[in-house]
């Protein structure tokens, strides 16, 4: 379906000292300086998957999904979406695909929201009876009835943001780029939006591929995720692995009935993990087991601890993302990519 | 077959967007009928204007005040049709590709020229066309004219490729900015000499005449063909020197539009 090779984008940057001095100068003797915004990336998206592509700011998200989208041309490399490469057809492209910026919007500012919808409708060749029942489904999932006669410029940024998401969809892509959709929503309006993704992604195999700063948006959408920074590929695969490999804070919580039993538990030397890989603390009261679930599973665990003691109450959660991602972005987890 | 559906949906889809222009105008009801009486004043204002000049001036440099007219009136109707479809041209060298706008129209399954341009169809262009219309009617019962079918065929051929004379140079200037971000200085300064075409060029010094005619062709949008229906002439260079210039702008024009697009770069977001 999606295949990127080696896609490398440089641009070109005017490096000026600060002020109007530096203005001036760099006005008459221009020093150039190359940027590399993406460094050889590759992925590869099967049809119907969820991928989730997350990054710091000024990662190269953006980048990519630009040169994905036919509107930037790759510096080198290559990537096919449908057998197509989109900066060379990107007429006959862009009929299969849907793009949402959440930043912009495509929508005619000053006119009513169903007007966009029916220039839309010719640009793409849309027929009467698939642009009625399209808009029936879109409607639905969307619930776009509410504001359809608004003018856009109207809008709560949550409807322009289901507006724009619906225009991306009115010719049926078969891939939908989604460049932030969740930006700067509220809850409701992000599970809204979540909820529809997934209906359209499971009623038409549409290919999805987000990219995001919202880790909710991962752990309930993405069957798997890219992670970049400075333009390199850190992380690819699904969310599990992720945690699997650096998930390093999952944790066992349990309140042991009789206090003082809780010293009869050796993890480390049961299992001959360090410290760092697993870690114990007692409160007195419920004691804290972390540990990396890489190295020993829940199940051996769970056995050793209820086998050694009797306990109240236990809980098992589960490895936060939202840290871990922390994590890799500061590069306290070491990558073994 | 194919082409010929091409171009229809073409037609099509640009009358689509006209009406979504003038739905867009007429949203704001204030500022859409101020824009049209200001529009009308400031025409009316150009006529009494010329009229007042000329009365000075029976003559310049053997042309005469109807004839004079007649160039004039015939230079505003490529402007103004030019001005009219592809006004939007502007913006490419002043905002859109500055702010990364131009993203949008590259996600569309239609030329990016196309739809640019087709965006904004801008109606100040019609107090142009009626200025131009108006000179016409009164100077061609002054001037020998002759009305046949030949002259009229001419004559639309002449405004026709006259208008892509202006759209040429416009693209070929707006293109700037996809290497320099922001080109709506050279587009204006290109632009603006299309004000030496409303003139007999024989008036100016030669170098101006050799700029008006082969740098910035803006003489075949105007004096070439408007004297050829006056004071006859060579049509091939006259109206043939008009479809040549016009073609090679074109050329240009959108050769160098391809390639910015290929180094267009976006902006951040």
């Amino acid at each position: 379906m999606i295949y990127v090779e080696n896609l490398r984008k440089e641009f070109k940057k005017t490096i000026k000292e600060p002020g109007l001095k530096g203005s001036v100068k760099s006005f008459f003797k221009p020093k150039n300086e190359i940027i590399t915004a993406v460094d050889d990336i590759s992925f590869h998206v099967p049809r119907g998957e969820i991928l989730g592509f997350i990054g710091p700011n000024g990662a190269g998200k953006s980048t990519v999904i630009k040169m994905l989208t036919g509107i930037l041309t790759p510096t080198s490399g290559r990537c096919e979406i449908n057998g197509q490469i989109p900066y060379k057809n990107r007429k006959n492209y862009v009929k299969e695909i849907g793009v949402v910026f959440g930043q912009r919007t495509q929508l005619w500012w000053d006119l009513a929201l169903r007007e966009t919808y029916t220039v839309l409708k010719e640009i793409y060749e849309v027929g009467d009876d698939d642009f009625k029942k399209r808009m029936a489904f879109l409607n639905e999932v969307l619930e776009l009835e509410d504001f359809i006669t608004s003018p856009v410029r109207t809008l709560s940024l949550g409807q322009r943001m289901r507006a724009d998401i619906a225009a991306s969809l009115l010719h049926s892509p078969k891939v939908l780029f989604l460049d932030e959709p969740t930006i700067g929503l509220d809850v409701v309006v992000k599970d809204n939006i979540r909820n529809a993704i997934h209906a359209i992604n499971e009623n038409e195999k549409t290919t999805v591929i987000l990219t995001t700063h919202d880790l909710q948006d991962v752990e309930n959408l993405c069957d798997r995720i890219v992670m970049i920074d400075k333009g390199k590929k850190l992380f690819d695969g699904g969310i599990s692995v992720l945690k699997e490999k650096y998930g390093q804070s999952r944790e066992m919580k349990f309140v042991p009935v009789d206090p003082k039993a809780a010293s009869k538990l050796s993890y480390n030397a049961e299992f001959g993990l360090s410290e760092d890989e697993l870690s114990l603390e007692n409160d007195g009261h419920e004691v804290k087991v972390r540990f990396n679930s890489g190295l020993i599973s829940a199940e051996r665990l769970l056995n050793y601890t209820l086998s050694t003691l009797h306990v109240k109450d236990i809980n098992l959660s589960d490895a936060d993302i939202e840290e871990i991602i922390k994590g890799i972005y500061r590069s306290e987890v070491k990558l073994d990519a | 077959m194919k082409r010929l559906s091409k171009i229809h949906r073409m037609f099509k889809l640009h009358r689509i967007f006209i009406k979504q222009d003038l739905k867009r105008l007429m949203e704001y009801k204030i500022d859409f009928l101020t824009g049209a009486l200001g529009m009308l004043v400031s025409q009316a204002v150009e006529l009494v204007f010329l009229s007042v000049i000329f009365a000075q001036i029976p003559s310049l440099e053997g042309w005469t005040f109807t004839q004079i007219l007649f160039i004039y009136g015939f230079a505003l109707l490529p402007k103004a049709i030019d001005h009219l479809f592809t006004d939007n041209l502007w913006m490419i060298g002043y905002t859109i590709i500055r702010k990364g706008e131009f993203d949008k129209y590259l996600t569309r399954p239609v030329s990016s020229l196309f739809a640019v341009t087709v965006e904004k169809f801008q109606i100040d262009a019609f107090g142009e066309l009626f200025v131009g219309f108006v000179l016409l009617g009164i100077s061609i019962p002054g001037v020998s004219l002759e009305i046949s079918a030949l002259n009229i065929l001419l004559f639309i051929v002449a405004l026709f490729f006259s208008t892509f004379i202006y759209t040429g140079v416009k693209l070929i200037t707006a293109s700037v900015a996809f290497w320099t971000k922001r080109s709506g200085q050279i587009i204006y300064m290109f632009y603006m000499i299309n004000e030496f075409s409303k003139y007999p060029t024989t008036i100016y010094n030669k170098a101006v005449r050799f700029i008006v005619t082969y740098i910035v062709p803006f003489a075949f949008t105007a004096f070439f063909p408007a004297s050829y229906f006056i004071v006859g002439g060579n049509p091939w260079y006259n109206i043939g020197g008009t479809v040549v210039m016009a073609v090679l702008l074109m050329s240009i024009g959108i050769f160098l539009w391809n390639r910015g697009v290929k180094a267009y770069e976006s902006a951040g977001s």
